[in-house]
């Protein structure tokens, strides 16, 4: 994994990052997040998308940032996170594959119009992506796996590496927040 | 969500954190933990009443050195292995102390097949060591794993792998002060038995054990 000339400065930017510094933290995702998106693209990962990795790895170096070393290069550490998250997604991409059945027509659930209505029903589209938009990152991604993508709690424990009372917890406030955001 | 959208959330929510200590200062807290439940069970249970002869006989000495020494490196290994990046001599290093343990036991065992004897006189049933081994390592295990859950489960597999060995040879090495079974053959079926068993059982249960675990404070926001 090589981020070009900006290894050198990798490592003080984690070491900041880690002293709270936002700023660095900022810059130093911002230089990773092409090298990961690059490496992503490089991998194996059946149908799911490149990005869902980088940002798995992204979340999970941010749990993990206690662990860096500032008297160890930056990038092996990076390295090894992107590894494990990478077996991870594709250990569930197999998982998965090996359950799922495909079909052309998906069946109806029931014979009335109104379980069956699949334009837009009531609200507004654009309020309601503003208001997840402004969620915190933990709940918008608790909301966009299990409201939006639908995932089971289990599937999107192990897609984010949070537990599944945390994402109970988390999409919990999160639905709290926009039912207060859209006034419902 | 977008990746740029995420890398400004994170970034607005990052806090400064306690960095983990150095694995060998983590290990020494994970021996302060454990020695005392060790001696505990010990003093328990009742030294061996042959123990001041066996403390100066050689193979005793050296067996419970290597039982010792396993488990310390088997416990540097799981508090490395749980840190990303680091060296992969560290993951081996335990093979030593481990490999030279298990060969002295086994040459032993060959011995005293060698000698002679029938089976059932060399190999006899001892269920006691598994559970007193599990005894004597369940605080070790509990420490080590609380220890190596403040880590990336970057191994699981082997970082918990190496966190059971720990315990279990630890248990191992207290449980040779108070139980009298010194025959290799013995040593070997049920003590080294019951270590690689409960080290299995363990590595089965890796991914519930050390799992991923987002930062709470992010999720709540």
């Amino acid at each position: 994994m090589e981020t070009g000339t900006e290894n050198v400065s990798l490592e003080s930017l984690m070491q900041a990052a880690q002293a709270g510094d936002g700023s660095a933290y900022e810059h130093l995702l911002r230089s990773v997040v092409p090298v990961l998106r690059r490496q992503a693209r490089a991998k194996w990962i059946g149908s799911i998308e490149p990005e869902d990795l980088v940002q798995d790895v992204l979340l999970s170096l941010h749990s993990v940032r206690h662990t860096y070393d500032p008297s160890r290069p930056f990038l092996p550490w990076l390295s090894a996170i992107f590894r494990r998250r990478l077996v991870d997604l594709q250990r569930r991409h197999i998982r998965k594959a090996k359950n799922e059945v495909t079909t052309d027509t998906l069946p109806e659930t029931f014979s009335g119009d109104e379980t069956n209505w699949l334009e837009d029903g009531q609200g507004d589209p654009d309020l309601l992506k503003s208001a997840i938009a402004s969620l915190p990152a933990g709940q918008r991604r608790a909301i966009e796996l299990l409201k939006i993508q639908e995932l089971s709690l289990k599937e999107a424990a192990e897609r984010t590496g949070m537990s599944i009372s945390a994402l109970k917890v988390a999409v919990h406030r999160g639905m709290k927040s926009l039912k207060q955001a859209l006034g419902a | 969500m977008r990746t740029e959208d995420l890398v400004g959330s994170l970034a607005g929510e990052v806090r400064p954190v306690r960095r983990l200590s150095s694995p060998p200062v983590r290990l020494l807290a994970w021996l302060a933990l454990s020695l005392p439940w060790i001696a505990l069970v010990v003093w328990y249970r009742g030294p061996r009443t042959d123990i001041a002869l066996k403390i100066g006989e050689g193979i005793w000495l050296f067996e419970q050195s290597l039982a010792l020494m396993t488990a310390l490196a088997a416990g540097l290994a799981a508090l490395c292995a749980s840190i990303p990046g680091r060296p992969v001599w560290e993951r081996v290093l335990p093979l030593l102390p481990l490999g030279l343990w298990l060969a002295i036991i086994v040459v032993g065992s060959i011995r005293s097949v060698v000698a002679g004897g029938a089976w059932s006189s060399l190999v006899q049933v001892d269920w006691v060591c598994l559970p007193n081994i599990a005894s004597l390592g369940v605080v070790p295990a509990i420490a080590m794993i609380a220890f190596i859950r403040r880590g990336a489960p970057v191994s699981p597999y082997t970082t918990i792998g190496y966190a059971a060995l720990a315990a279990t040879a630890l248990g191992e090495f207290g449980l040779r002060f108070f139980h009298a079974q010194d025959a290799s053959l013995m040593v070997l079926v049920w003590q080294i038995g019951s270590v690689a068993l409960l080290t299995v059982i363990c590595i089965f249960f890796a991914r519930y054990l050390f799992p991923w675990r987002i930062d709470v404070r992010t999720v709540s926001g």
